[in-house]
């Protein structure tokens, strides 16, 4: 009996190990869970990105199940987001676009306002449009309460107005399928 | 020979001298321990889009953007703690370089630990085995072959 634990000891530690490390090779160590879950939309005062007297605030989300897509035309891969949320915006999904430009740095201010709008423009005539509107996070304030760390990402919030997922990375068919659609469609059988 | 290496040290000190000056125009600050201060929290806050570099480190644009913030919370008067708890309520604990000790954690403190016990413990029992594993008529054994080599 003995010599058998004796034997056996290694060869569990060994196995365990070998589990440990192989779902190493395939975990995302980008992958961390949002501190936001389940809080309600941080608050804000932003201008719409085209009409910018327009003012938005935390209550734009209430009573709608809300995708809200960060993104910006200097992104590559929201460019290849962008066919399939107009995909998803066809199916009758409620996508906010939360715009953030890169060029305007706080400190300097480089690029103007009526040239990112002509660039947006020019970006979904060409791609398609999945957004209701777009909110401007002039100096990605809004970005950072809610803890992006870059571009494209993408929150569900609920009818409440919480925040029920964040996504890093880009949408697409199996990100859907895997990480929103039931969740999705718990929302929206609640509201 | 003498004139050229004076230059060399004029030019050395001369670009010491400008970039000392471009740091202190980027991030003004009131006094010397507001600065050190945000010196320390830039050096163990982590950048959350690259995966191992501080926030001085760091040239991605959220780099700059939590530098900013860094910057603008040390000058309100924040102290090291509510800085960090601030980042911690956004980016998680991900963002600053040292664990909170939780019930996940607590395992890379304690697992050392129960292995150097559990090494000690069956290095003991095994000592202790060898010594009363011999019977009557082994020690007689042992006791005649030492009486051969007398």
């Amino acid at each position: 009996m003995k010599k058998y634990i004796l034997f056996l000891l290694p060869l569990v530690a060994f196995v365990g190990l070998l589990v440990f490390l192989y779902q190493g090779l395939f975990s995302d160590p980008r992958a961390h869970k949002s501190s936001l879950l389940e809080h309600t939309m941080p608050a804000f005062s932003l201008p719409d990105l085209m009409q910018t007297e327009r003012q938005y605030s935390a209550e734009v989300f209430n009573g709608k199940v809300t995708l809200l897509n960060v993104w910006g035309v200097w992104c590559i891969t929201c460019a290849i987001e962008l066919p399939y949320l107009t995909q998803l915006q066809q199916e009758g999904k409620h996508i906010v676009g939360l715009y953030y430009d890169q060029d305007i740095d706080p400190d300097f201010g480089i690029k103007t306002v009526s040239r990112v709008q002509q660039e947006v423009t020019q970006k979904l005539s060409q791609l398609g449009n999945p957004y209701a509107f777009n909110i401007f996070d002039v100096k990605r304030d809004l970005s950072l309460d809610l803890g992006v760390t870059g571009a494209p990402e993408t929150f569900l919030i609920d009818q409440h107005g919480r925040i029920r997922l964040h996504h890093i990375g880009d949408l697409n068919p199996r990100v859907w399928k895997n990480k929103f659609e039931v969740l999705y469609q718990e929302l929206v059988a609640e509201q | 020979m003498k004139a050229m290496s004076r230059l060399v040290c004029l030019l050395l000190g001369l670009q010491l001298a400008f970039t000392s000056v471009a740091t202190e125009e980027k991030y003004p600050f009131e006094n010397a321990q507001q600065r050190s201060l945000f010196m320390e929290l830039s050096k163990e806050l982590r950048c959350p889009k690259c995966q191992n570099q501080n926030l001085a480190d760091s040239d991605a644009m959220i780099a700059a953007d939590l530098k900013r913030k860094v910057h603008e919370l040390v000058l309100a008067g924040n102290d090291k703690d509510q800085v960090i708890s601030y980042m911690k309520q956004r980016y998680g604990d991900f963002v600053y370089y040292q664990p909170p000790v939780n019930s996940m954690t607590i395992w890379l403190w304690l697992l050392p630990a129960l292995f150097i016990v559990l090494a000690l413990a069956a290095l003991v029992m095994s000592r202790k085995k060898v010594s009363v594993s011999l019977d009557a008529q082994q020690q007689q054994k042992i006791n005649e072959l030492l009486e051969r080599d007398k």
